[in-house]
C-alpha cells in the first residue's frame, strides 16, 4: 500500500505517514464499526484522504494543481499484479546507487520491511536519532535530487538488481550473525525479513538466476539455524552440527532452487556469485554426515567463484576446503599468502589457528586464537574461539 | 530539472589537449540533445579573490575561500528529467574531462 501511495503522491514521507494513520484509524474504528467488506480498499482510500489532507496542510509549491489532479484520480483498486509492481519500484528506489549502502539498508527495512526506526536502530547498533536522521536525509535526497520512482530500464536492470541483492544479503547476514544469549530478537527477525523480500523479488523476476541463487543461499543457511548454537550459547561449526536439527523444508526448497540453477548452467547460462555460493552450501547440506562431504566438488566451486570474485575472503574459504582435500600444511601456505589483506579479519586468524592446531604448532595456534578473539564481534563466536584456544 | 555537475581537480593541471578534445565532443553532444544549459572551465584557485561584505567594511582577500587539496576547476549546468539521466551524463562528462565530478540538484 505504501508503494501505491508513493506512486500516487510522489513522496515517501507522505505515503508512509498516511499509511500509518490509515492503520491507526482501522484499529480504532473496525472493532466498533465492524470490518468493511473490502478492507484493502478501505485502507487505501482512507490513506489517500489523509495524504491529501497532509499535503493541503503543508502548502507545498504548485500543490493547487497537484491537488486537483489527485482528487479526480479515481483509479479503481489495482489488481495484485500492479501492486507487486509498485513494491518492485519501491525496492529499486530504496536501493538506488546514489544512496550509501547503510542508507539503502535502512530505507529498505523501513519502507518495505515495515520495521520501526527504533527496531532498525537496535538491529544495526546505532543511536535512534542517528537512524532517524539517516532515513530523513535519504528521503530528502530522493526528493531534492529527483531519484526516479521506477523499475530500471532493461539495460540498467542487471547492475541495479545486483545493488538490491547486495542490500538483502547484508540484511540477511546481519540477522544471521546475531547469535548469543544477549542478542536482541529483532536481529533474528532480519533473516526472516531478508528472505521475505528476496521471495518478493523472486516472485516478480522468476527467471533471474542470481535472485534464485540468493534465495537458495539464504534458505540453506537459515535451515541450519536450529543447529548453530550449543546449549551454552556457543557457535557450533558446520562440521559438528546435528544435521537432524536442520529445517528439512528449507533444505528441500533451497536444494530445489540450486538444482534449477544447475540445469540452467548446464544449458549454458553462466552462474553468478550467489548461485555458486548456494551450490557450495548445497554440497554441504546434502551430505548426511560431515564425513560424506564432497570436498573436491566444493573446491571446484570455489575455483569457479574465485574467477568471478577475486576477493581474499573467497580465497580463505577455498583454503579451508583445500585443508580437507590436501591437508592442513598446503592450506596454511595458501592462507598465509592472504595476510596483508586479511590481517584485520577475525575469521582469517581463526582459520590459521585451526590449521596450526592440526599441525601440532600449539603456541602459534593459541596466539592466532587470541588475535581472532580480539577481533571477533559476536559473543557466540568469541565463546567458541575461547574454548578452541584451550 | 537542473543539476550542477562540478569538476573536481586534485592535481595542479588544467585540461590536456586530449581531455579538451573529449570535453568538446561531449559538449557538442549534450548541446544537440538538449541537456546543455551552461558550462565552463575555471582558472586555478590562485586566481580567486574572496569578497566579504557582511559586516561594516568590505573585506577583499587574495586567494580561494579555502585551501584544499581538491578544488573546483569547471562545471556543467545540465537540464535532466531525473537523477538517473543526470548521473549517466555526469559519467560521460567525468570520462571526457578525466576527473571526478559532483552532481548536485538546483533547488
Amino acid at each position: 500500500m505504501v508503494a501505491a501511495l508513493t506512486r500516487r503522491f510522489g513522496d515517501l514521507d507522505v505515503a508512509e505517514e498516511a499509511a500509518a494513520e490509515a492503520f491507526a484509524a482501522a484499529v480504532e474504528r473496525w472493532p466498533a464499526d465492524g470490518i468493511p467488506p473490502k478492507p484493502g480498499a478501505w485502507l487505501t482510500t482512507t490513506a489517500s484522504h489523509k495524504a491529501i489532507d497532509r499535503i493541503r496542510r503543508e502548502n507545498k509549491r504548485d500543490d493547487k494543481q497537484k491537488e486537483a489532479q489527485m482528487l479526480y484520480d479515481d483509479d479503481p483498486p489495482e489488481p495484485l499484479g500492479a501492486i507487486d509492481d509498485e513494491r518492485l519500484r519501491l525496492i529499486f528506489t530504496c536501493c538506488h546507487p546514489a544512496l550509501a549502502l547503510e542508507t539503502r539498508v535502512a530505507l529498505t527495512l523501513r519502507m518495505l520491511g515495515g520495521l520501526t526506526v527504533p527496531e532498525i536502530a537496535r538491529a544495526f547498533l546505532v543511536q535512534e536519532t542517528t537512524m532517524e536522521r539517516r532515513i530523513t536525509r535519504a528521503k530528502g535526497k530522493i526528493k531534492a535530487a529527483r531519484i526516479p520512482y521506477r523499475v530500471p530500464s532493461a539495460e540498467d536492470l542487471p547492475a541495479r538488481l545486483s545493488g538490491v541483492l547486495a542490500v538483502l544479503f547484508l540484511v540477511f547476514n546481519e540477522g544471521y550473525l546475531a547469535t548469543g544469549p544477549g542478542t536482541d530478537p529483532v536481529r533474528q527477525d532480519l533473516t526472516a525479513e531478508a528472505i521475505r523480500l528476496t521471495r518478493l523479488i523472486r516472485g516478480l523476476m522468476p527467471e533471474d538466476g542470481e535472485v534464485a541463487g540468493l534465495l537458495a543461499l539464504m534458505l540453506l543457511t537459515e535451515a541450519r539455524r536450529p543447529a548453530r548454537l550449543s546449549a551454552s550459547g556457543e557457535l557450533v561449526p558446520l562440521g559438528q552440527q546435528d544435521r537432524g536439527a536442520w529445517d528439512a523444508a528449507l533444505v528441500t526448497e533451497g536444494l530445489g532452487l540450486v538444482r534449477e540453477r544447475l540445469a540452467a548452467a548446464a544449458a549454458g547460462v553462466a552462474p553468478g556469485r550467489y548461485q555458486i555460493l548456494a551450490a557450495i552450501n548445497a554440497v554441504h547440506t546434502s551430505a548426511r554426515d560431515v564425513r560424506d562431504t564432497d570436498w573436491s566438488q566444493i573446491v571446484a566451486l570455489y575455483d569457479q567463484l574465485a574467477r568471478l570474485d577475486p576477493s581474499p575472503i573467497v580465497a580463505l574459504n577455498r583454503a579451508i576446503a583445500i585443508a580437507e582435500l590436501d591437508g592442513p600444511e598446503v592450506a596454511l601456505a595458501a592462507v598465509d599468502r592472504l595476510d596483508d589483506r586479511l590481517a584485520g579479519y577475525h575469521a582469517y586468524h581463526a582459520t590459521r589457528a585451526d590449521l596450526l592446531r592440526r599441525l601440532g604448532r600449539g603456541q602459534e595456534s593459541r596466539a592466532a586464537y587470541d588475535k581472532a578473539i580480539e577481533l571477533a564481534g559476536n559473543t557466540a563466536e568469541t565463546a567458541y574461539l575461547t574454548r578452541r584456544r584451550g | 530539472m537542473q543539476y550542477l555537475v562540478s569538476v573536481i581537480n586534485d592535481t595542479a593541471g588544467l585540461a590536456t589537449p586530449d581531455e579538451q578534445a573529449a570535453i568538446d565532443v561531449f559538449n557538442d553532444r549534450i548541446n544537440a540533445e538538449g541537456y546543455w544549459v551552461f558550462a565552463g572551465g575555471l582558472a586555478a584557485p590562485s586566481a580567486s579573490t574572496v569578497v566579504d561584505n557582511r559586516g561594516g567594511e568590505t573585506i577583499v582577500t587574495d586567494g580561494p575561500f579555502v585551501e584544499t587539496k581538491e578544488h573546483l576547476i569547471g562545471f556543467w549546468i545540465i537540464e535532466a528529467p531525473d537523477l538517473d539521466v543526470a548521473l549517466k551524463l555526469a559519467a560521460e562528462g567525468s570520462k571526457a574531462c578525466n576527473r571526478k565530478v559532483e552532481v548536485r540538484p538546483f533547488l
